[in-house]
């Protein structure tokens, strides 16, 4: 089936083979471009992109106004492609998969709202089928690999003869999943070093408003607001108390994931038993991603598994992830705080 | 093992080596391959690791000359196969495999051991086959000579995969990761596959309870974590309408209900007993190590198994039924040995049943290969 894409549907879906087609007619030297008026202002769309990139998902803003014009979708596109290249220059590994998490959020709020044959077009140009009610078991699994949520796991699932079953919503969530890590797997780009260097002012922006945004989610690592099982963790370490492999494992990634640094978390395992320094700096190095993969805490179901889900709470039921928990916890706090404070500075 | 004893094994194993039928695995020159010989020190291990072969007659004729103790390759596929170090040898990709072993099953005689890994087999093909959909030529199935099998599925689509991906399918056929709120309420008409295999362990298990004194269920339930005497108490009464429940419509159980959700989330996170036992034999337990590891080296099927001096023996699904390790594994004949056994001990080998008393006697050659190889007897009357 042919499905006739309009203009706007290379701006909504810019990673579309048919939407750089669309721009490859008009191939411009990417410098000139940029000094360029259409370029310029292609430059001020990219920024505003990675800038929404780095908002966290509920405060992106919607991006109901799609051009429709010729110029106006070039822009789009372009600002797209621009902002790859950006988030390229920085070779910062957090900001780029930000970036393709966003560009899949975007591209997911149009499809939901597509004609089905449109939909379908598109899951098939990223190589997905999506027409039946089930995705084969392989193709099922890369694309689950990364989501997190008990309800992907492919014990939880309706399997058979090869096809896991996948309900509507479920498989809009699936595409916009498979658009990140098509999007992830392309960058970073080649970019010469003569682009990134046009382009310092703009990374540099984005490096400082990035070290905020984390700085705000994050912020000091307090250990108040850790689950209980990182502080039954934290607890038998301080304690002297050996911890088995998972568990180290566990608070390791956990502590990285809140962003302390890995000597701190080496100081922390000093007071471990059976201390060794040289392997205890080669597992937390190699768990906070010096290695090239970096390890993410395991999700309160595998820590269940492990046996290290310990005390959990009544917060604990809402959340599926550690870090989840954290994040929570730390939220709230701040708006206490903040209240607090206001009260003290009456009194 | 004394030097008589390593010579005996030795001289076999090169026998067999010499004379028996090999077959390498396909891309024998991008795997890597590791041996352990029949050193004076053996059985002290000492691999040597990161060999490489230009292909089949290299490998073949290298092994038919040293007769390993114990011959390994790599699931992975790499560029440079006898690079020292792993980020040389330049990854790119590896079989899928499982790996099934009494060890982590069962204790207990070698034959029962035997019998009970092979039904764990046979429920992992039915899942690979049936469930998650890999075809039957696709999936090779190996005696490990020693207690279980490995399964090897070369299927191009898997062989890139990272740990993760292979995790989902490990924890798939373990039944890792339930999440009885999700899979209670899976909209599937008939259940199948975890979903029916979930609630069959719970039903057991409520019937169970229901067939306590209340006492003892009671008991049984207070070592679930977070349960207490009264929701024990108050879970026990509705044990029998659970059960209906269960029957007629699973997703009407309901988990926001503080007793029966704390209670069956409570039985999701068990490691030891009832219920954890009952759905755990629904599951087919192999090693989650082995297949997560995307750089394992797995035994060569056709090769001999040091510490057996069984055959790694490659079969069809539909041998797999009437395959009995310890006759059709066996490579070695029936002529006269003389042995020094540390204990006495029965075992059956080639259809009969031996007994062998502690001290000298005069067993078959292929019981002697295999005592030998366990460290269990060594070759006698040569001081
Ligand atoms: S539920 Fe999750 S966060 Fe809470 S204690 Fe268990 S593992 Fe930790």
């Amino acid at each position: 089936m042919r499905v006739a894409l309009e203009l706007r549907d290379f701006a909504k879906y810019p990673f579309l083979k048919e939407s750089q087609q669309f721009m490859g007619r008009n191939t411009d030297i990417i410098e000139e471009f940029l000094c360029s008026s259409p370029g310029k202002i292609a430059l001020r769309h990219a920024m505003d992109r990675v800038r929404a990139a780095l908002r966290s998902p509920g405060q992106q803003d919607d991006m109901r106004d799609i051009p429709s014009d010729n110029l106006g979708v070039k822009i789009s596109v372009s600002g797209y492609v621009l902002a790859r290249i950006i988030v390229s220059c920085t070779k910062d590994r957090s900001l780029i998969e930000r970036l393709a998490r966003y560009e899949a959020q975007r591209a997911f709020r149009f499809l939901i709202d597509e004609e089905e044959d449109k939909r379908v077009f598109i899951a098939g140009s990223i190589g997905i089928n999506s027409a039946g009610a089930d995705l084969p078991v392989i193709q099922y699994v890369e694309i689950v690999a990364g989501l997190h949520e008990e309800r992907w796991r492919l014990v939880n699932r309706d399997v058979w003869n090869g096809r896991v079953r996948v309900s509507p919503v479920e498989m809009n969530e699936l595409l916009r999943e498979q658009v990140r890590v098509i999007l992830l797997r392309q960058l970073p780009l080649s970019v010469p070093e003569t682009v990134c260097g046009l382009l310092l002012p703009q990374t540099g922006e984005i490096q400082g408003l990035f070290q905020q945004t984390m700085l705000e989610q994050f912020g000091a690592v307090e250990e108040d607001s850790f689950p209980p099982c990182m502080q039954s963790l934290m607890a038998a370490l301080t304690g002297g108390t050996n911890i088995p492999h998972a568990g180290r494992f566990a608070l390791t990634a956990f502590l990285h994931n809140i962003g302390m640094a890995a000597s701190d978390i080496i100081a922390l395992y000093c007071r471990a038993p059976d201390f060794d320094i040289s392997k205890t700096q080669y597992q937390v190095e190699h768990i906070s991603g010096r290695s090239g993969t970096e390890y993410t805490a395991p999700s309160c179901a595998a820590m269940r598994t492990y046996g290290i889900c310990i005390n959990s709470d009544a917060l604990c039921e809402k959340i599926n992830h550690p870090l989840n928990y954290y994040r929570t916890r730390k939220k709230k706090e701040k708006k206490q705080e903040s209240g607090g404070s206001t009260g003290t500075s009456q009194s | 093992m004394n030097p008589a004893t390593l010579e005996f094994v030795k001289q076999r194993f090169s026998d067999y080596y010499r004379t028996g039928t090999l077959a390498a695995p396909p891309s024998t020159g991008q795997r890597e391959w590791a041996f352990v010989f029949f050193d004076p020190d053996y059985p002290e291990i000492r691999m040597r690791r990161h060999t490489g072969f230009a292909g089949n007659d290299d490998l073949l004729e290298y092994v038919r000359n040293m007769a390993p103790a114990h011959l390994f390759y790599s699931v992975a596929y790499y560029s440079m196969p006898h690079a020292p170090t792993m980020p040389e040898k330049g990854w790119l990709g590896a079989d899928l495999v499982f790996d099934l072993d009494a060890d982590h099953i069962v204790r207990g005689p070698y034959d029962m051991m035997l019998s009970r890994v092979k039904e764990e087999t046979a429920k992992i093909i039915a899942m690979l086959t049936g469930e998650l959909g890999f075809a039957e030529r696709e999936i090779g199935l190996v005696f490990s000579g020693g207690r279980g099998y490995h399964v090897h599925i070369r299927e191009i689509a898997v062989r890139g995969w990272g740990s993760a991906e292979r995790r989902e399918l490990i924890d798939y056929v373990c039944g890792i990761g339930i999440d009885p709120g999700i899979v209670l309420s899976m909209p599937s008409p008939s259940p199948r596959g975890w979903h029916q295999r979930y609630i069959a362990a719970l039903t057991e298990y409520l019937l169970v309870l229901e067939g306590m004194d209340q006492k003892d269920a009671v008991a049984d339930l207070l070592t679930l974590g977070g349960v207490g005497k009264v929701t024990a108490e108050e879970f026990l009464k509705r044990a029998t309408g659970l059960r209906a429940a269960l029957a007629t419509g699973p997703s009407s159980v309901n988990l926001k209900d503080a007793t029966t959700g704390r209670v069956i989330r409570a039985l999701a996170d068990q490691k030891e007993g009832k219920f954890a036992t009952l759905l755990r034999e629904k599951a087919a337990l192999a090693d989650e190590p082995v297949t997560t590891d995307i750089k394992r080296l797995i035994r060569m099927p056709t090769s001999l198994h040091g510490g057996s001096g069984f055959r790694v023996t490659p079969l069809t699904l539909r041998e797999l039924d009437d395959f009995d390790p310890l006759t059709d594994a066996v490579v070695f004949g029936t002529r006269d040995v003389r042995v020094e056994s540390r204990a006495a001990l029965s075992m059956p080998l080639l259809g009969s049943s031996y007994q062998v008393s502690k001290g000298e006697s005069v067993v078959p050659e292929a019981l002697a290969v295999f005592l030998c190889c366990r460290g269990l007897a060594g070759i006698a009357g040569r001081a």
